[in-house]
């Protein structure tokens, strides 16, 4: 017993030891000039291949634009509740002035609160308040576009697609998706497996071999990490990416993917917080701002389907086209949007895009998870 | 030349302070290579370090968000192991105190009442919820000799699942359902006022909130503590680690012990899941992204190893280690990578482990070399 207690002892003397030393070797540097502190939280790895990457690009493109009159930084791998809060305390002990979260989930009326002189952005959320911001994009025009291209490639109309969490933002994706490739490949079937995880390269892998055991001969994506595509192309089927230009992963594979452009989101907002121009609100941008595009096309693409492609996405940029407009069946065939009547973003509960909970005919899985 | 590890029969005292004092200088050298190597100054990463975890504005208050889960993992793993009884399943058990623990704040919250009940409520629910999961490993013990290590830790993931299952893919009662926010992103429902746990607010380093977690979790530290080394209870479970023959033959009650024993650590354990509603999240945190990503459960048996299952000693290793853990998101960045961040947490650990050996055992180094090379004219000859 006296020794253990002994052992404790020296060991906390040894930590307040070690304390003194750094603390007297402080480097208490004075700062030239103060630049705007901002900082990203990521939910994966900054180079995960899609999601985080993006945003981390965005930062970069920030960076390389303010030079020295910004201070950037990241946090990866940040868990939602509890880390995330302490993240934020010590980036504000720090003196970060605005924090882009990007993710769904992190920001909470509580923290907002609780630092009312950080300006929160949120991606993907609705929770807009006096210095929380919510922003995200069309992505479900993009992908609609990929949803077209696998379409093409298919030969048997049986396309799958590695989802992430059964929520309205994933639906949405998912369903873009199935109309695209019904859209290209009449009758197109489109079935999905849950992963309950934005970033889990093991399991994404685990889901397209599970859908390509079940018969899919064109995998697509709506999770963060490339493993579904180098699985893909281990096995030389197609595939479609999200969220970033991963074709280095599976060049013979890669047909294309919806990717988000953050950086000119990124920048206008940081010089309207360092201008004091910056207000509270909900962005939601797409292809014409070019906050969405599609990435390059791979090999996997004709020329021919690359035209009619190309033709569907300049009638969405110039409004004559819009994936969403009835009518539009769920799973069991029962009409949810009627003729001519187009989904809106917020507005109309479940037949909205932030509040869709149900999957368009064609798709197989359940919209629950 | 050959090395041989003995059992040491005699422990000289200098060894109890030259092992943890050796251990962690050693781990911050062998971090300082890493750093160097990496391009990073070691001494100014290491104050970074410290000021995060300790020493600057609201570190503490910080460090206490993880060190009070961590502390109550640790007492569940202590508690089961010190009887040589493997419970790797505090992470569920935690989980299963957090979904009833929540549930008994939902209910009772709501209905006005004295203030202090719900939080009772939520204590004893959170407590029965990890013993019960904790009883499933057990009774398979206990019963058919079903190794617990295998069974606590599968069902980990099982608790996961229903975790996420109720807030994730089915409207229960834990799930907020009101509002469009909630239909866009599922939430779990927010405990009513009364049932969220006060803490107390010390206004030193800029603002310092002790979590009533906090006390539980040393409450339970005493209580264990007595436990174990104060009642026949405890004495009996002890012998029945060390040589179940023996206590056997003393009349111990086996499968009762194993029960009770279990039930004590999951009780501990769901008692931080407890804690972790009420202090912290307010709401069950079913996010697979959220309190699963974290994984207290698996650091807490680290933790109670390091405090070699002394209750005292693993609330104040989950302290150092809540630090540690602190302290390492303050110091990932762009520079900083997240990797070489749990690199030196995993070097600092192994150090802090690997030193325990030195002090039960000895490095005894024989050179047999000089013995064979004697022999060897005369088997010329």
């Amino acid at each position: 017993m006296k020794r253990r207690k002994l052992a404790l002892g020296t060991l906390l003397l040894v930590i307040a030891a070690l304390t003194l030393v750094f603390a007297s070797a402080s480097s208490g540097s004075p700062k030239a000039s103060t630049p705007y502190k901002v900082a990203f939280i990521y939910v994966g790895p900054h180079n995960d291949g899609g999601w985080s990457q993006a945003h981390e690009n965005g930062r970069l493109y920030v960076q390389k634009m303010l030079g020295s009159k910004v201070q950037t930084t990241y946090k990866e791998n940040i868990a939602v509740g509890s880390q995330f809060n302490q993240t934020v305390a010590s980036l504000a002990a720090q003196g970060y002035q605005m924090i882009f979260a990007t993710s769904y989930g992190y920001i909470t009326p509580q923290i907002a609160a609780k630092y009312p002189n950080i300006k929160f952005e949120q991606a993907t959320g609705t929770l807009v308040a006096k210095n929380v911001s919510e922003y995200f994009g069309r992505a479900e025009d993009t992908i609609f576009l990929s949803g077209m291209a696998a379409g093409y490639a298919s030969k048997t109309g049986q396309i799958g697609d590695v989802l992430a969490f059964p929520i309205p933002e994933v639906v949405r994706h998912a369903n873009a998706f199935a109309l695209g490739a019904q859209y290209a490949h009449p009758g197109a079937t489109v079935r999905v497996v849950w992963t309950h995880s934005w970033f889990a390269p093991a399991a994404e892998k685990k889901a397209a071999q599970s859908l390509v055991s079940a018969g899919v001969d064109v995998l697509g994506q709506n999770v963060d990490s490339p493993a579904t595509g180098q699985y893909a192309e281990s096995i030389g089927i197609p595939w479609v990416g999200y969220d970033s230009d991963s074709s280095k992963f599976a060049p013979k594979s890669w047909l294309t993917a919806s990717v988000y452009n953050w950086g000119p989101y990124y920048l206008k907002r940081i010089e309207e917080a360092m201008a004091g121009t910056w207000k509270p609100g909900f962005y939601y941008g797409s292809i014409n701002d070019g906050f969405t595009k599609l990435a390059p096309f791979g090999p996997g693409v004709t020329a021919a389907d690359k035209a009619k492609i190309l033709a569907v996405e300049k009638k969405i940029e110039n409004g004559t086209f819009y994936e969403f407009t009835g009518p539009l069946y769920d799973q069991s065939g029962k009409l949810r949007v009627a003729k001519g009547v187009k989904m809106q973003v917020l507005k109309g509960g479940t037949n909205s895009l932030y509040g869709i909970n149900w999957f368009v005919k064609g798709v197989i899985g359940s919209p629950k998870g | 030349m050959r090395i041989s590890v003995e059992q040491r029969l005699r422990r000289p005292r200098w060894l109890t302070v030259a092992v943890p004092v050796g251990s962690i200088v050693f781990a911050f050298l062998v971090a300082a290579v890493v750093l160097l190597a990496t391009g990073h100054n070691p001494l100014p990463t290491y104050r970074e370090l410290f000021d995060a975890a300790f020493l600057q504005n609201q570190s503490i208050d910080q460090t206490l968000i993880v060190a009070t889960p961590l502390a109550f993992m640790g007492l569940a793993a202590a508690a089961a192991f010190r009887m040589k009884l493997y419970n790797i399943g505090a992470e569920g058990q935690m989980y299963l105190g957090a979904i009833t623990g929540s549930a008994a704040g939902l209910y009772f919250g709501g209905r006005g009442g004295p203030a202090p009940f719900p939080i009772a409520a939520m204590v004893v629910a959170g407590m029965l919820g990890g013993a019960a999961w904790a009883l499933i490993p057990g009774i398979l013990r206990a019963f058919f000799k079903t190794n617990e290590i295998l069974t606590s830790l599968l069902l980990n993931y099982v608790a996961g699942l229903l975790l996420t299952y109720l807030i994730f893919e089915s409207e229960s009662y834990w799930r907020q359902t009101k509002g469009f926010n909630a239909s866009v992103f599922p939430t779990g429902k927010p405990l009513p006022h009364n049932a969220v746990w006060p803490g107390w607010t010390l206004h030193i380093q800029g603002g310092l909130t002790v979590p009533l977690g906090a006390f539980f979790a040393v409450l339970a530290a005493v209580v264990l503590w007595v436990l174990y080394k104060r009642t026949r209870f405890g004495f009996e479970a002890q012998v029945l680690g060390d040589s179940p023959r023996a206590a056997r033959y003393a009349g111990v009650r086996m499968r009762r012990k194993i029960l009770a024993v279990m039930a004590v650590s999951g009780a501990i354990a769901g008692l931080g899941g407890a804690s972790q509603v009420g202090d912290f999240s307010h709401a069950l945190d079913g996010d697979p992204n959220g309190l699963q990503k974290i994984g207290y459960g698996y650091t807490g048996i680290v933790v109670a190893a390091l405090g070699r299952y002394n209750p005292f000693a693993v609330v104040l290793i989950a302290f150092l280690l809540g630090g540690l853990e602190n302290a390492g998101n303050t110091l990932q960045g762009p520079s900083f990578p997240a990797g070489l961040v749990g690199a030196i947490q995993g070097i600092i650990l192994f150090s802090a482990l690997g030193g325990e050996i030195l002090t039960h055992h000895r490095f005894r180094i024989t050179r047999k070399t000089k013995r064979v090379a004697a022999a060897a004219p005369e088997a010329v000859a």
